[in-house]
């Protein structure tokens, strides 16, 4: 398991902790949704930072409440052809401002990165076989877009009417 | 025709980069096929029976002569000889080789063509009426908007892993030549009563095993907030469409289950959170793409025009053609000309690397050089003068392409079905030409009037079939084609889903049953003004029914 | 006691490379034409097929593998439709056919 960003390799502090188990002292815990609504006060009081991992059909407004003490969202791709990781992504980012660190998880390909990373994520989790190089390069491939999203860089519509050549 | 700048051009170059570097790694084992297919589909790129299939875009049907002179050449270097132009006004390549692909996308990029998104679960190629900029009932040239959405859905970071397939078509006009309730997004130009441009969006509409007409969603969309509008209303599937289950993955089935009052007060909640935070496009960005579709320089000609009468009365077979295959042109002394790629026994669509040489040669002399791709599988020819039509007429003769059939019972849709397709259960080619030689005979033909045959090789129904005023559906009947009729369908303004009649047809009879039909409603229509759907209509299938399966 | 099903089956797919379809033979290789394919008609014959079709797709080889009926007797002739047309080529487009057997035999 590594995590990784659109440049390689980056630190981890996060501990993905099973439902049964207990957060160690000092621990940074990622736990389920179920375990996040039932446990949260024990949670946030035992652990230094607390993070959640979802799946695609997560109800956004019951995630709301939490969002202002959480350290991380990490999202599930169960299979790389399921696309509402890009809405997940965007809505929390630009309907309710979270502003904590956005992972993905599961099973996109590197070629998909480029568009996590414009909803919003910021660092990918990926088993050890996961081939980092290709993830980079395919980041690297695109240097303009068309539409506005969650990342606000230029556009290709803002640079054609800003006059920038 | 709009032209790429230096960033349209970025991004298509990166994009050959792209899909070059996808088949490498797939050569290379890093990428598994059920990884790599998504992808590739992305790039128009299927499996079929024989070979690799490649579909090109062609984005609202529009096409430059030499545009078309490339996708000639290719059919040619990485293919056998031919193109098979679809319902989606695209062009497809039967015989391709997935290690070509990369060279043959860089070729293409040189005339600013791609493959982008003619497959897979995102945003498809936008099509478009064939006549815009040229037809005179238009409100505006969808063209302009369509372009717009062409940019915006183009690799779009959100919208390219939904449900499903999610497909566009635009009108201009209040006569529907493109079909819009059939298409997820069925957008309509209209003006509302201060005289301003907006669009009146429908939402839901297909074909496939659960054929709908597409309800109308919002009657009026200001012009500068269409692309927030379209981005609400495609995050509320993206999230909420079916992914359990294919075949009830696409917008209609979310439409139809939340009902249309529902989806539309959701789509509007998104919208107005959305509105004004920079997803539409300036106006000085909109008014750039409109400047792409200036009508061109044409001459000052006054009708009649006299020599294009004198010809029309000296020959019949060229004032035939004239009927059918010229629709009118707005500017006085034109004509905008139908070439039927429906010669008798022919394969509805396809035309060889010789013929598309010839029509881009025919372009450029006589037709400012612009093409259009209709979804009945023809091309056009949208600006010619009406002096230059009957030389147009013979060398289109030359070339086996001036079958004066437009609208007509010969001017059929097919599919590929069974002798290209993986996904099919029946052939639609052979039942199509065996129909257009039973009624060769051009009188015939004419006597029966307008009349659209829409053939499918199975339900997926690229064929068209539930809008066909006769439609065709290939089933396989244990190990045997058999064929489905179903009557009454259309696809314009009055859009309507076909009924099935009854059992299906074995492939030696369906062509007979195809003439019954035929036979029972020129026996029972009340003038020769009665077209087939308008008989359809007020008579029921009780009738066609009787005549087909007799009393019991 | 139910009479068993009679089995004549061959090893269908594409190559990834070209797309083009070929058959696996008897010798261990794919071959362009149906006649050349190897036919089983035992359960055992069967599962070799199997093994030989995922071990050619775990290879990126062979994708699109499929295990066909063919029709008993002398030669691999694909018994539907589909197949039949796979294994020639288009029936619109004689011209582009393919024989099942290379030429000169």
């Amino acid at each position: 398991m590594a995590v990784i960003d659109r440049n390689g390799p980056i630190a981890n502090s996060w501990v993905h902790l099973a439902d049964d188990a207990q957060p160690a002292k000092g621990q940074s815990v990622i736990v389920s949704f179920a375990r996040l609504k039932n446990e949260h006060n024990s949670l946030f009081s035992a652990s230094t930072a607390v993070g959640v991992e979802v799946v695609g059909d997560v109800v956004l407004e019951d995630l709301e409440p939490f969002l202002p003490r959480l350290g991380i969202i990490v999202v599930r791709m169960p299979n790389m052809r399921d696309g509402r990781i890009f809405s997940t992504g965007r809505l929390l980012r630009e309907k309710y401002a979270y502003k904590g660190e956005l992972r993905a998880i599961g099973d996109f390909i590197p070629d998909q990165a480029r568009f996590l990373l414009r909803c919003g994520f910021d660092s990918f989790e990926v088993g050890d076989a996961f081939p980092v190089d290709s993830l980079k390069q395919a980041v690297a491939t695109y240097s303009v877009w068309y539409q506005r999203a969650t990342d606000r860089g230029a556009t290709i519509i803002d640079q054609r009417t800003s006059g920038v050549s | 025709m709009y032209i790429y700048d230096k960033y349209d051009q970025t991004i298509a170059r990166e994009r050959v980069t792209e899909f070059t570097q996808q088949v490498k790694r797939r050569l290379a084992g890093e990428l598994s096929e059920d990884q790599f297919r998504p992808l590739r589909l992305m790039n128009g790129l299927y499996l079929q029976l024989h070979a690799y299939m490649l579909r090109v875009a062609i984005p609202y049907g529009t096409l430059s002569a030499k545009q078309l002179r490339k996708l000639a050449d290719i059919a040619e270097k990485y293919d056998r000889g031919y193109g098979h132009f679809t319902t989606r006004q695209n062009i497809q390549y039967n015989w391709i080789k997935l290690d070509q692909v990369p060279e043959l996308l860089a070729e293409l990029a040189t005339v600013e063509m791609h493959a982008n998104q003619t497959s897979g679960n995102c945003i498809r190629n936008v099509t478009a009426d064939q006549f815009a900029g040229v037809a005179g009932d238009e409100v505006e040239d969808p063209r302009i908007v369509s372009e717009i959405i062409r940019q915006w859905s183009t690799f779009h970071p959100e919208f390219s892993f939904l449900p499903r397939k999610f497909k566009f078509a635009v009108t201009g006009a209040p006569k529907d030549r493109a079909a819009i309730q059939y298409h997820d997004i069925g957008i309509h130009i209209v003006k509302n009563e201060a005289g301003e441009i907006g669009y009146a969006v429908y939402v839901g509409g297909g074909m496939g095993r659960t054929p709908v007409v597409a309800p109308l969603i919002n009657a009026f969309v200001p012009k500068a907030e269409l692309l927030s509008y379209l981005e609400a209303c495609l995050r509320v599937y993206n999230r909420y469409g079916r992914r359990d289950n294919i075949f009830k993955a696409r917008i209609k089935i979310l439409v139809r289950d939340l009902g249309p009052g529902e989806y539309k007060r959701q789509v509007e909640e998104e919208w107005q959170r959305i509105r004004g935070t920079g997803i539409d496009i300036p106006p000085e960005e909109e008014a750039r793409i409109r400047s792409f579709f200036k009508p061109p320089q044409y001459e000052t000609i006054a009708e009649p025009v006299h020599s294009f009468v004198e010809a029309q009365a000296k020959n019949r077979s060229f004032a035939r053609w004239v009927e059918t295959n010229v629709h009118p042109h707005k500017v006085p002394g034109y004509g905008a000309v139908t070439i039927s790629l429906k010669p008798i026994g022919g394969i509805p669509g396809d035309a060889s690397t010789d013929q598309m040489r010839a029509i881009a040669d025919l372009a450029e002399k006589y037709s400012l050089s612009e093409l259009r791709v209709t979804h009945v599988q023809n091309l056009v020819l949208p600006n010619v003068r009406q002096a230059d039509l009957h030389a147009v007429w013979q060398r289109l003769r030359e070339i086996g392409f001036a079958e004066a059939n437009i609208g007509l019972v010969t001017d059929i849709i097919a599919c590929p079905g069974l002798d290209y397709c993986s996904l099919a259960n029946a052939r639609s080619i052979p039942v199509s030409q065996r129909i257009s030689e039973r009624f060769a005979d051009l009188d015939k033909q004419h006597h029966i009037g307008p009349l659209q045959i829409k053939i499918s090789g199975c339900i997926n129904a690229c064929g068209h079939h539930h809008a066909g005023h006769i439609g065709i559906l290939g089933v396989d009947k244990a190990g045997q084609e058999f064929y489905q009729l179903t009557l009454g369908g259309a696809g314009d303004e009055t859009a309507s889903i076909g009924q099935l009649l009854g059992p299906g047809f074995s492939s030696d009879d369906v062509v007979g049953a195809i003439e019954k039909v035929i036979d029972t409603y020129l026996g029972l229509r009340e003038k020769p003004s009665e077209t087939f759907i308008e008989a359809y209509r007020r008579v029921g299938p009780v009738p066609f029914k009787e005549s087909l399966y007799g009393g019991h | 006691m139910a009479q068993a099903k009679p089995i004549n089956k061959i090893l269908t797919g594409n190559r990834l490379r070209t797309g083009d379809t070929v058959y696996y033979t008897a010798a261990g290789a794919w071959s362009a034409y149906v006649s050349e394919a190897k036919v089983v008609t035992t359960p055992e014959g069967v599962e070799e097929l199997d093994k030989a079709g995922k071990a050619a797709y775990a290879a990126n080889q062979i994708v699109d593998i499929n295990i066909i009926d063919v029709l008993p007797g002398d030669g691999a002739k694909p018994s539907h439709i589909r197949e039949i047309i796979r294994a020639t080529g288009p029936t619109v487009r004689m011209d582009l056919n393919k024989p099942v057997t290379p030429a000169g035999r």
